[in-house]
């Protein structure tokens, strides 16, 4: 009990801190907290029942503009794009918000908001996101913008303009696009020309014989995600280009049971069996590929290019190292899918859907964007974008847009529907071959589970 | 329990509490190691020794990355969240231990259940009463949300700790000419007082720690809390673990000298609130 | 807070005694009610909210037709659900028993008369005291191929030829995240079984080291029944904490290799990664039968006296 003494005195000294550190930050802190804390906490209790009423809006005079922008690598790219808003705000002065959402979030962060009516009055996403959000008619239609901006910039890129023809967009635009990504093969060029590959692999099997120049643990020849991330869906890339089809032309069968699956799956189990995937690779994230090249434990890697912006920065010395290349085709066929394009989308919430217009505009223009590009690894999405030195200039750049006159469509030649998206953001392919490689079942089994899984998904949109 | 040790006993007994020692610390310590490496040297050339070691992480998080900023955002959320859940539960928790009324142990019960709910189950539809409050985008909202599981927790640590102290004090209080709740402020709350400061420390870390939900209920960055701005490191494929590292021992430092120096109490706090119901 | 206070009236004892009761128990009622309304916002609103939707096939965004049991029937048939159900049974089963039984024996240790106790107290509150993701995210590293320690050291101390796949294995996954999530939950076990042990009264190990009894019977027939319903509250505590658990399997493995630690809390947020938050309730829903009994058990427990 006399300890009890000693106690004592600590707690005055604690609950000063604490008043102290409360008192610190001028604005949100009650100054008497403990006074005002029940009515603090009670208030919103009373006004539930009152906002059940009508979803208040509240009747702002000095409105805000509130735009979300995707957080990518480059932090120049990202604050160009903070900055260029804050000045068109100015401009037409208007107050703005403008937020980057960490990409990995985007889903649940919007999400959430649409189920709290709280979505902001434009923001940046892709074409998987926005079939989703179609289906609930979330977005506004924005056909004439489309046609308007894509002509002022001599015209969209074929291919950027066949993307945003999904048929799920039933001959509508739902928005303006601004970027567009795809994955180039890095290769160690010092390590494989020292082996004697001096070209870049043309196919696959290929790339599976130079990366037997590995030479474990010190480097692994594929640094390719076997694991359940979105980098991981290459492998349904590398099925497609065996002739495997992950479902019918109509897209509502499942396929995937083939001989060409079964073709691709064993080529992929081998090359995992002869130890030429680097052990993380079945559990890697999103980083994992990066990572292991930037280890320089890699000799291959597919990549948007986030690792070259690394090695720009931080290790010039592996830069020099690495060579880069369109990705390999399969037995069957070559595909180089673009990934889907970003697009700028107006809620159908929208409060300033003008402004937002006004401002899709502003952002699209030519100096603006030439200098986007630079630091964010995008290919140009218009004719007048491609002028930009660095599309002959830096290497990836090249690359990129070699993508977006050359590539393949996402999800090509499947048909790409909410289907094949949820396909996708489920890693069915990449399951399915962690099933042979880790869990050591057999080749048909995990195929014929696939495809139940896969029709089970298809099924769910019939 | 018994006794002197033996000399041998003791041997083992060092022996196995330096094996307990290196296996709670060297995660700290690598954590701390990785915050001063550049990039190039983690992945080029890890080592467990700070080669080239440089404060060049904790600089960018500080001078670009606003990182004052989200401390001081999570300073605000932690500690009010904390004095309300705190005061809020200590009248309840009196409440439930002292007064008689109807349904009174279904109201127990029932604060016990909400402790209980999966987190993930709550997300979608709290967003939805946040943004009918409209507390979306503010800390007061946060704040707010962080009752769910602060005032259950704090509200049944308290209640242990109110059972410990002996009815009679405040009886005799009342006798002298006390009210009821003046007995709780001057005799109860006074003796209750490591549990108070056993609830305020869990209550603190949790608002502290917390980031599923700061992520999905603030989106502007000058409103982020710190565990959200460590999370926001990762950039779609890129871990800046060196950046990741600085910014994790930055977001552990307060809440470790909290815990110091509120160990005792939180032993004790525990004994006679959570455990010795 | 004055107005309530009673005023003193001279009225007759047995009203006095009435009124007495009436004035406690609406004293109770306000008292109790912050934490209440609070309450029911927060939580019993949007419990019953996913409930309901778990019985719809609601998306994000569309208000979602009763489909009675859909959901569950798709859920059942699901590979991933089977598997699941099986990793959080193994990953409770065998983090608890882990902590139970080095838990209790670092207590123990730690109740001996050791130089520096408080000194070494602090030091096991520290995995405790760290933000999980700080603390899973540092795991992740330490098990990762590339510029983690785990890795180094076996490779530089020539104990394995090529890089461990720690988190990428399907032997090993499962056991690195009972490891990280050992390291950072034991200390809750610890404190509590310590606290217990010292309210064990001396006089018990005396009186029975009296009767002859060694340490085995001494642990067995005095500490176990003395700290029993400790144990059996941080048992059932933790259990709800760590079933409910999303940063260590989120941050660590998401779920991989090939569902080897996919665990509930972790399916549920990729059911919203698809929009479809009918599903994603389904899957939280299906575990709450557990938790209810779980819940129950605490209940019961910390109302006994």
């Amino acid at each position: 009990m006399q300890k009890m003494f000693g106690r004592f005195s600590l707690l005055p000294v604690l609950l000063l801190a604490a008043l102290l550190l409360a008192a610190c930050p001028p604005a949100a802190t009650p100054a008497e907290p403990a006074a005002e804390a029940p009515a603090e906490a009670e208030a919103p209790a009373a006004e539930a029942p009152a906002a059940e009423a009508p979803a208040a809006e509240a009747p702002d005079s000095d409105a805000v503009f509130t735009y979300w922008g995707g957080l990518i690598f480059s932090d120049t790219a990202n604050q160009m794009l903070v900055d260029r808003i804050t000045q068109w705000g100015e401009e037409k002065g208007i107050k703005t918000d403008v937020v980057m959402i960490n990409q990995n979030e985007t889903t649940q962060r919007v999400s959430a908001a649409i189920e709290a009516g709280t979505l902001p009055d434009a923001l940046d996403m892709g074409t998987g996101l926005i079939l989703q959000l179609i289906e609930t008619d979330q977005l506004e239609i924005l056909d004439d913008l489309y046609a308007e901006i894509g002509e002022a910039h001599g015209g969209w890129m074929p291919s950027v303009a066949a993307l945003t023809a999904v048929p799920a967009f039933k001959g509508h635009q739902y928005g303006i696009p601004f970027g567009i990504g795809g994955n180039v093969l890095f290769r160690r060029a010092d390590v494989l020309e020292a082996a004697g590959y001096m070209e870049a692999p043309q196919t696959w099997e290929e790339l599976g014989e130079m990366a037997k120049a590995q030479n474990p643990p010190e480097t692994y020849g594929i640094g390719f995600a076997l694991s359940n991330v979105g980098d991981a869906n290459l492998t349904t890339t590398m099925l497609q280009s065996w002739g495997g089809r992950i479902a019918d032309d109509e897209g509502k069968t499942c396929t995937i049971d083939s001989q060409e699956t079964r073709d691709f799956l064993s080529w992929i189990t081998t090359a995992f069996a002869d130890g030429l995937f680097p052990p993380g690779a079945t559990t890697w994230d999103g980083a994992g590929d990066n990572v292991a090249y930037q280890s320089g434990n890699a000799l291959f890697i597919a990549n948007p290019g986030s690792v070259y912006l690394y090695m720009r920065d931080n290790d010039p010395d592996l830069g020099d190292s690495t060579k880069y290349s369109a990705l390999p085709g399969g037995p069957v066929m070559r595909i180089a899918p673009m990934s889907s394009p970003n697009l700028r989308v107006i809620p159908s919430t929208s409060k300033h859907k003008e402004l937002a217009m006004d401002l899709f505009k502003y952002l699209a223009d030519d100096e603006f964007m030439a200098e986007y590009y630079y630091n964010a690894i995008y290919g140009p999405v218009a004719e007048s974008y491609k002028n930009a030195p660095i599309f002959t200039e830096g290497p990836v750049h090249v690359g990129l847009l070699d993508l977006v006159e050359n590539g393949t469509p996402p999800a090509y030649p499947d048909v790409d529907n909410v289907a094949f998206a949820e396909y996708g953001s489920n890693f069915l392919t990449p399951r399915m071959v962690q099933r042979v490689v880790v869990d050591g079942i057999s080749i048909d089994d995990a195929i014929a589970e696939t495809q139940t899984a896969c029709q089970a998904i298809y099924d769910k949109y019939q | 329990m018994l006794g002197r040790l033996t000399a041998r006993q003791k041997v083992v007994y060092y022996l196995l509490l330096i094996l307990l020692a290196i296996f709670i610390l060297f995660p700290v310590y690598y954590m701390l190691i990785v915050s001063l490496k550049l990039p190039k040297d983690i992945y080029r050339s890890p080592s467990l020794l700070p080669i080239n070691a440089t404060l060049q992480n904790y600089v960018v998080l500080f001078t670009k990355q606003n990182f004052l900023q989200n401390i001081r955002n999570s300073l605000v959320v932690s500690i009010s969240a904390t004095l309300i859940s705190v005061f809020i539960s200590c009248l309840a928790a009196y409440s439930l231990v002292r007064l008689r009324y109807r349904y009174r142990d279904w109201i127990g019960r029932l604060i016990l259940f909400t402790y209980l709910t999966p987190g993930a189950l709550l997300f979608i539809p709290l967003a939805v009463i946040i943004a009918r409050l409209q507390l979306g985008n503010k800390l007061e909202g946060l704040i707010f949300v962080y009752l769910t599981f602060s005032a259950p927790l704090s509200t049944w640590l308290m209640m242990g700790y109110f059972r410990s102290i002996p009815a009679d004090l405040e009886e005799q209080a009342m006798v002298d000419g006390s009210t009821r709740l003046g007995a709780l402020f001057r005799i109860v709350l006074p003796l209750a007082t490591p549990g108070l400061i056993a609830v305020s420390v869990f209550t603190f870390t949790g608002a502290w720690n917390e980031l599923l939900y700061a992520l999905i209920f603030i989106t502007s960055p000058s409103k982020q809390t710190v565990p959200v701005a460590v999370s926001y490191l990762i950039t779609g494929d890129v871990f800046r673990w060196g950046l990741i590292m600085a910014g994790s021992v930055s977001a552990a430092l307060p809440v470790m000298v909290l815990y110091y120096l509120g160990q005792r109490f939180v032993v004790q706090g525990l004994a006679t609130g959570a455990v010795k119901g | 807070m004055e107005q309530v206070a009673p005023s003193p009236s001279p009225i007759q004892a047995k009203r006095r005694r009435f009124s007495m009761y009436q004035r406690d128990s609406m004293l109770g009622y306000f008292l109790v009610a912050p934490v209440v309304i609070c309450l029911s916002i927060l939580v019993i609103y949007p419990f019953f909210f996913a409930i309901w939707i778990s019985f719809t096939d609601r998306m994000i965004g569309q208000g979602g037709n009763f489909i009675g049991l859909g959901n569950y029937r798709y859920l059942f048939n699901w590979i991933d659900f089977q598997a699941t159900v099986r990793n959080t049974i193994v990953l409770v089963v065998s983090l608890q028993s882990m902590k139970l039984v080095l838990g209790l024996s670092i207590a123990m240790l730690l109740n001996q008369e050791i130089r520096g106790r408080q000194l070494w107290r602090s030091l096991i509150l520290i995995p405790w005291a760290m933000p999980a993701f700080v603390a899973f995210i540092t795991w992740k590293l330490l098990f990762y191929p590339q510029g983690g320690a785990f890795n180094f050291i076996l490779l530089q101390t020539g104990l394995a030829e090529t890089h461990v796949g720690f988190l990428s294995s399907k032997a090993l996954a499962m056991p690195s995240v009972i490891t990280a999530s050992f390291w950072r939950g034991f200390p809750f076990w610890v404190i509590s079984f310590l606290a217990a042990l010292q309210n064990v009264p001396q006089e018990l190990y005396e009186a029975s080291a009296i009767d002859g009894a060694g340490p085995w019977q001494r642990f067995r027939h005095v500490t176990v029944p003395s700290i029993r319903h400790v144990v059996l509250v941080v048992v059932l505590l933790s259990t709800i904490w760590t079933t409910n658990s999303f940063e260590a399997v989120w941050l660590m493995t998401q779920g991989g290799p090939s569902n080897a630690t996919m665990t509930f809390p972790v399916l549920a947020y990729f059911g919203l990664q698809n929009l479809r938050i009918a599903e994603a309730a389904s899957v939280s829903v299906s575990m709450l039968p557990i938790f209810g009994f779980l819940a129950f058990i605490v209940a019961k427990l910390l109302q006994e006296d």
